[in-house]
């Protein structure tokens, strides 16, 4: 008999699973709707209407971005909690509650969305980012906060765990795992915020009709206000990952837990107040705010460069002990055949190429040069299709024989998965992001325009499409491959030959790290301080210029029928305005 | 599909040589691989000029650099 999660923890490994699987069904859904608009754009193979792209491209965001991402965290930290502290969650129930509410949000937010396939009036096809004057079907917002209610609960689990463990060991550090959990929850607590007054206040009874519009810039404001650190929400159990899985895979020891700790608490108080580098091109923020977010956002380049610095040190301690030597021959050493050690691995050297156009984004000149450009949608396929992503599948290969019981079912399959997915990602990111530099914009069905050609220094648009649809075409593959393992896994029968439940030990451990950095209480006051030193005086304003309900507004709800009517009505009172004003002056020049 | 229980035992626990402690490690390879990548950064950073600048219309910082270098003010 070995020691793994499901025989310590039978009742949670239940959950975790189930949150699993919710998500790899996301992740199923939104990868088929990924190679569909990789080829509709590319104009490889259109087999759905144009208009349609937008409801594809609405799911794929919001199932990949929100849906595979976070159920599988949810997961993860659940496992870290009561793994690093070696307990029992407090109720079971409770934390099938906040699974349950999850589950049913998500399934609320996805009606709307998919019966903007139908003919039906239901409709929210509105993209990942909800902008006004884009209005969904009052469901689709339901769903969200259902959602995010649900892992506010979770939270809330993991802190109660926390917090019954405190009673009983009152001058123990608290678990490192447990720690990162308990950071990464705080900066998702105040992040959530900025959404949860964007749908409760604005939206949500916008599109019920009971307010006549809302401030589009507001709305878009206090969005991106959580839109910047759900990055991080997704970005922190993939460095938790990193930290504490990686090291024991490699062979070896986590190099520093405290600077972990740091960098954690750097990401609790600098995640928020930075939102506002999205909008480096609204109009109506002053240059003076945008700059004060660059400069946050450059600071956080901290935490991540301190990432890159701890986490490959503990791989070098690992191949080291195993007999690797040399500036760079120890690379050698390290277990490039485990395909959780290799995922893990590539998905962070990906990782380190979205920093290089991570910070070009952050550049406020810059960014003019690539904003809502191809670009972009290069950028976050590299850090959450990528480092995020491929760390999670990677994991799932040490995960699932842990909360299954089971052996996985071939771990050659596993190794060629996440290669494959570093080299598909590898063709379709730096195509997309060349394809940004010459202008081609993002969100968009057909980029192809009569008259007019993108001009490209080197290759050609040809070129840069056949690389995106065969980057595309190797990534669906490799989530074929994935699936095909978590079924066989699934179908496995038990073994009673699986690894330990066991995370990575430290050189430099919790005793090393001074105090105050477990001061929780502390690192959030000066997160909430700096939220409203970056965000009180943008908002006023925009409040002042435009009201918290904004200017006149003619909402356009998303499906094709009332957003062609749309169209109509607005160009024939515009031509019957002009004639009109046409008449007028004729008549005035002629009396 | 399944292994043998020696492949697993190999690919799932990791060999050591040798036990390397706090003092005796020194991750001169990590410094190698991120003074590279630092090198890789710089480097970019100088051919982002290129691709900004040169690559499009002049802009105000780019007016201002021919301006310092050749004295000539650009249009």
């Amino acid at each position: 008999m070995t020691n793994t999660y499901i025989e310590s923890f039978p009742a949670e490994a239940k959950v975790v699973r189930a949150a699993f699987y919710s998500s790899f069904l996301a992740l199923a859904i939104g990868g088929l709707f990924g190679i569909v608009q990789t080829l509709h754009r590319t104009g490889y193979y259109r087999f759905m209407d144009s208009a349609d792209y937008y409801t594809v491209l609405t799911a794929h965001g919001v199932l990949l971005a929100i849906t595979f991402t976070i159920f599988f965290l949810v997961g993860v930290f659940t496992w870290a909690v009561t793994t690093s502290l070696d307990r029992p969650v407090e109720d079971i129930r409770f934390t099938w509650v906040w699974y349950g509410l999850m589950v049913v949000g998500t399934v609320l937010t996805a009606i709307p969305i998919f019966a903007g396939f139908t003919d039906s009036e239901m409709s929210a096809s509105v993209l990942f980012t909800f902008y006004a004057p884009l209005q969904g079907h009052p469901l689709f917002y339901f769903g969200l906060v259902l959602f995010v209610v649900g892992t506010w609960l979770a939270g809330a689990d993991w802190f109660r765990s926390w917090w019954a463990w405190k009673q009983e060991h009152p001058d123990e550090r608290i678990p490192l795992p447990t720690f990162m959990v308990l950071t990464t929850t705080l900066m998702w607590y105040i992040a959530t915020l900025g959404v949860a007054a964007a749908i409760l206040l604005f939206l949500l009874p916008w599109s019920l009709g009971l307010v006549e519009s809302v401030n589009p810039l507001l709305t878009r404001t206090l969005f991106w206000f959580f839109g910047h650190p759900v990055v991080y929400f997704w970005l922190m159990p993939a460095y938790m990952m990193w930290y504490i899985m990686l090291p024991k895979i490699s062979g070896g020891k986590l190099f520093s837990d405290p600077l972990a700790r740091v960098v954690f608490v750097l990401f609790l108080i600098l995640s928020v107040p930075t939102g506002i580098h999205h909008q480096y091109l609204d109009p109506g923020i002053a240059e003076g705010f945008k700059f004060i977010a660059m400069t946050n956002t450059m600071f956080l380049l901290l935490p991540s460069l301190l990432t890159a610095f701890t986490v490959v040190a503990s791989m070098e301690h690992g191949a080291r002990q195993r007999g690797g030597t040399g500036y760079l021959g120890w690379l050698k050493a390290l277990p490039w055949r485990d395909p959780v050690f290799a995922g893990m691995a590539l998905a962070g050297l990906m990782f380190a190429a979205a920093g290089f156009s991570g910070m070009i984004n952050a550049g406020m000149n810059i960014n003019y040069l690539v904003h809502n450009t191809f670009w972009v949608v290069g950028h976050f396929h590299l850090t959450v299709g990528t480092a995020v992503a491929l760390t999670f599948m990677a994991v799932t290969y040490w995960f699932l024989p842990q909360v299954t019981g089971k052996e996985l079912w071939s771990r050659s399959v596993a190794l060629g998965q996440v290669v494959l997915w570093f080299v598909g990602m590898t063709f379709m990111s730096n195509a997309m992001h060349r394809g940004g530099l010459l202008g081609i914009p993002r969100r968009t069905a057909e980029p192809q325009y009569e008259g007019f050609e993108f001009e490209a220094a080197v290759g050609s648009v040809g070129e840069l499409d056949a690389q995106i649809a065969l980057g595309g075409a190797l990534l669906t593959l490799s989530l074929v491959l994935f699936f095909a393992n978590v079924i066989g896994t699934a179908l496995n029968s038990r073994s009673d030959d699986l690894p330990a439940n066991e995370y990575a030990d430290t050189l430099s451990g919790p005793s090393d790290a001074p105090l105050v950095l477990d001061n929780l209480k502390l690192w959030t006051a000066i997160a909430i301080v700096l939220v409203i030193f970056a965000y009180s005086f943008p908002l006023l304003s925009i409040i002042e210029r435009g009201g918290l309900f904004g200017p006149e507004l003619t909402e356009l709800p998303v499906s094709i029928g009332p957003g062609l009517e749309y169209l109509s009505t607005t160009t024939v009172s515009t031509v019957t305005t002009a004639g009109e004003t046409a008449i007028a002056i004729i008549a005035g020049v002629g009396s | 599909m399944s292994q043998t229980a020696d492949e697993k035992a190999r690919s799932e626990t990791p060999e050591h040589d040798r036990e390397i402690g706090h003092d005796e490690f020194d991750p001169i390879g990590t410094l190698t691989l991120i003074g590279i990548y630092f090198l890789i950064l710089v480097f970019l950073w100088f051919f982002m000029y290129f691709v900004e600048f040169l690559g499009n219309d002049p802009t105000v910082v780019g007016g201002t650099l021919v301006f310092a270098a050749t004295g000539e003010r650009l249009r």
